[in-house]
């Protein structure tokens, strides 16, 4: 999730140089389950300039393993540029010459908000496992002060995939006067059985890796192996049978032609250790099981009762995509959320791009999800 | 370029003038803001007609995506599937309308779509051309071949109606299902002209309001029951 690799650069104009902030408040937050944590740190970016009535802006809400930098590059050097850069920029199908983008790191993450790696304030140690347990509700009540704190009088939009989608979903539900128009897309209403299943597999390889040491690994340490074993696992779910064949097919790697080995010998292992490798190093194992209990826990009907209920109260439209060859969050589990809005009497619609990238297929270039998101939103600002 | 492709050109141009009509027929049946369904909505230019002057909420249904990205642009509600997998969500009756306009000889399962439309919705609103049309029999008489035009454009093969359907066949599927017309109106060659006589013969567009419920009357009313 969230991997750029594939992304292709636009044609259209590079959002260039960004650079991020941090956002401390310094008053308590108090999570759903009731725990507190006395004050916190948002880091986000924006990009774009908010109009004078403060009405422009446009939230971008990242997935699992996402952070705040969803466009242009840190420093000129960077062989990637943010995550989603190639939806986001000038004249792109979320365009930054008219609109005010923020994308913030979720609570509980480590990219720089605060998470289960902070200090806690009031020992002076890591929180660790002693860290809140964080839901999709409260990523988005927390970036509903950095809002306020920016002075947006509302969202013209909120868009996210997957983890992202779920958020979009909820700021709707939470503060349906604040949001004019949302796009979830990849996503779902609520985690089925599957996907809990991969995100127990990923959890148990971290929480059995002894460097886990129960949560209370010292930063730069901790379960590597596990995490990176996780994440090997939850990236075959991001991406499809076709694409993994047409990526990688049987294809052995050059100098593993020798004879048979338990080494990486085939391209598909050498590019999932790869991944393994590059995640241990900017991901922190504790998130990774905050945030994929974050996800399980999702579920909007039974927290509402029905689903239609759920929506009763939503005042955006909404745009829902589903991704043909996505397997985690299968188009069925999109229309779900389309048909109980329009059940609900609200203004939604469905549409499915067929890509054959799997879950991930939403980060990927796509003539047919540009155009659905710019006419969309393009309706949205009339 | 297919044979179909070049007359299809032309009528892209043609059927807009054609289609104020049918528009208009259909929105006088339509109840002020109530719930209407659009099967095969295209660009949503109906559509968006009745939103705007019957203040309707609307869902267009179209399984091309492109015709998804124009009902976005004009900020309907619109969804991108098939027909059956969207009205089998929905319990019965929870649309006033459904629409199914001009694509009613071009369904894959006409009769089911028909018989689920009126499921969903109180009416149902069913516009067809009609292939017993007196060129249609003179040509298929005389000349041993399909007329060729905008709706059957091409060779037998090209033409997107794979069910073409006469008034009288029309006329005789209702009858066969106990579905009550309320409301029919004939148009000529030219689908704007309003044909009574002989209308299997003559007339070349044929719109019907249908419904299953006895006591409906168009318009949304209901006639008081005897007693």
């Amino acid at each position: 999730m969230n991997d750029p690799e594939s992304t292709v650069a636009a044609q259209d104009g590079e959002i260039g140089l960004v650079e991020y902030h941090d956002f401390v408040c310094e008053r308590p937050f108090e999570f759903e389950c009731e725990r507190v944590i006395p004050s916190y740190q948002i880091r986000y970016e924006t990009y774009g300039r908010l109009n004078a009535s403060k009405t422009n802006a446009i939230l971008i809400c990242h997935a699992l393993s996402g952070d705040h930098h969803c466009a242009g590059v840190h420093s000129l050097s960077d062989r990637k540029s943010g995550w989603w850069n190639n939806m986001i920029g000038p004249g792109k199908p979320i365009d930054t010459t008219r609109f005010f983008v923020i994308c913030s790191n979720c609570l509980g993450g480590c990219q720089g908000s605060t998470g289960p790696a902070s200090i806690n304030p009031v020992d002076g140690k890591p929180y660790n496992l002693d860290f809140p347990f964080v839901t999709i509700r409260d990523m988005v009540r927390a970036q509903k002060v950095l809002m306020d704190h920016l002075g947006v009088n509302q969202l013209r939009a909120v868009v996210g995939g997957s983890m992202g989608g779920m958020q979009v979903l909820q700021w709707a539900l939470e503060y349906p006067d604040f949001v004019r128009a949302i796009i979830p897309m990849a996503t779902t209403s609520r985690q089925g059985s599957q996907t809990i299943a991969f995100n127990e597999v990923g959890r148990q390889a971290i929480m059995r890796d002894p460097e886990w040491k129960g949560g209370d690994y010292e930063q730069g340490e901790g379960p590597r192996v596990g995490l990176a074993i996780a994440r090997m696992m939850a990236h075959i779910t991001y991406l499809s049978d076709k694409g993994m064949e047409r990526k990688f097919g049987r294809r052995l790697r050059g100098e593993a032609s020798g004879g048979l080995s338990f080494d990486a010998a085939f391209e598909v292992e050498s590019y999932l250790r790869h991944q393994g490798q590059s995640f241990i190093n900017r991901f922190d194992a504790n998130t990774y099981l905050y945030f994929t209990r974050a996800l399980d826990y999702f579920d909007l009907s039974a927290t509402h009762g029905s689903l239609e209920e759920a929506f009763s109260g939503m005042k955006a439209r909404a745009l829902i995509i589903g991704f043909t060859s996505d397997w985690l969050f299968p188009p069925e589990q999109n229309r779900m959320i389309v048909h109980a809005m329009l059940r609900a009497g609200k203004a939604a619609s469905y549409a499915e791009v067929k890509m054959d990238f799997g879950h991930d297929s939403f980060l990927v270039d796509s003539p047919m999800l540009y155009q659905l998101v710019r006419a969309f939103l393009k309706e949205a600002a009339s | 370029m297919k044979a179909g492709e070049g007359s299809s050109g032309k009528s892209d141009h043609r059927p807009a003038e054609k289609r104020t009509v049918d528009m208009q027929i259909i929105s006088d049946w339509v109840e002020p803001g109530g719930k209407v369904l659009d099967l095969g909505c295209g660009r949503g230019i109906f559509l968006q007609y009745l939103t705007r002057k019957k203040n309707v909420f609307g869902v267009g249904v179209d399984v091309d995506a492109n015709k998804i990205t124009a009902c976005l642009a004009r900020g309907l509600n619109a969804y991108h599937g098939d027909l059956f997998g969207l009205m089998s969500r929905f319990s019965d009756r929870f649309f006033d309308r459904v629409i199914c306009s001009r694509t009613l000889q071009e369904l894959q399962h006409p009769a089911d779509t028909v018989l689920e439309a009126l499921r969903v919705g109180r009416f149902v609103t069913v516009g067809f051309v009609n292939n017993g049309y007196w060129k249609n029999r003179v040509s298929l008489f005389f000349r041993g071949r399909r007329v060729r035009n905008e709706v059957y454009p091409g060779k037998w093969h090209e033409s997107r109606t794979i069910h073409p359907v006469s008034v009288t066949e029309f006329e005789e599927f209702c009858r066969d299902n106990n579905v009550r017309v309320v409301n029919r109106v004939f148009l000529a060659g030219d689908w704007r002209t309003r044909r009574r006589f002989l209308p299997t013969l003559f007339c070349g567009y044929a719109v019907f309001d249908l419904t299953l419920d006895a006591d409906l009357q168009p318009g949304g009313g209901e006639t008081a029951k005897p007693g």
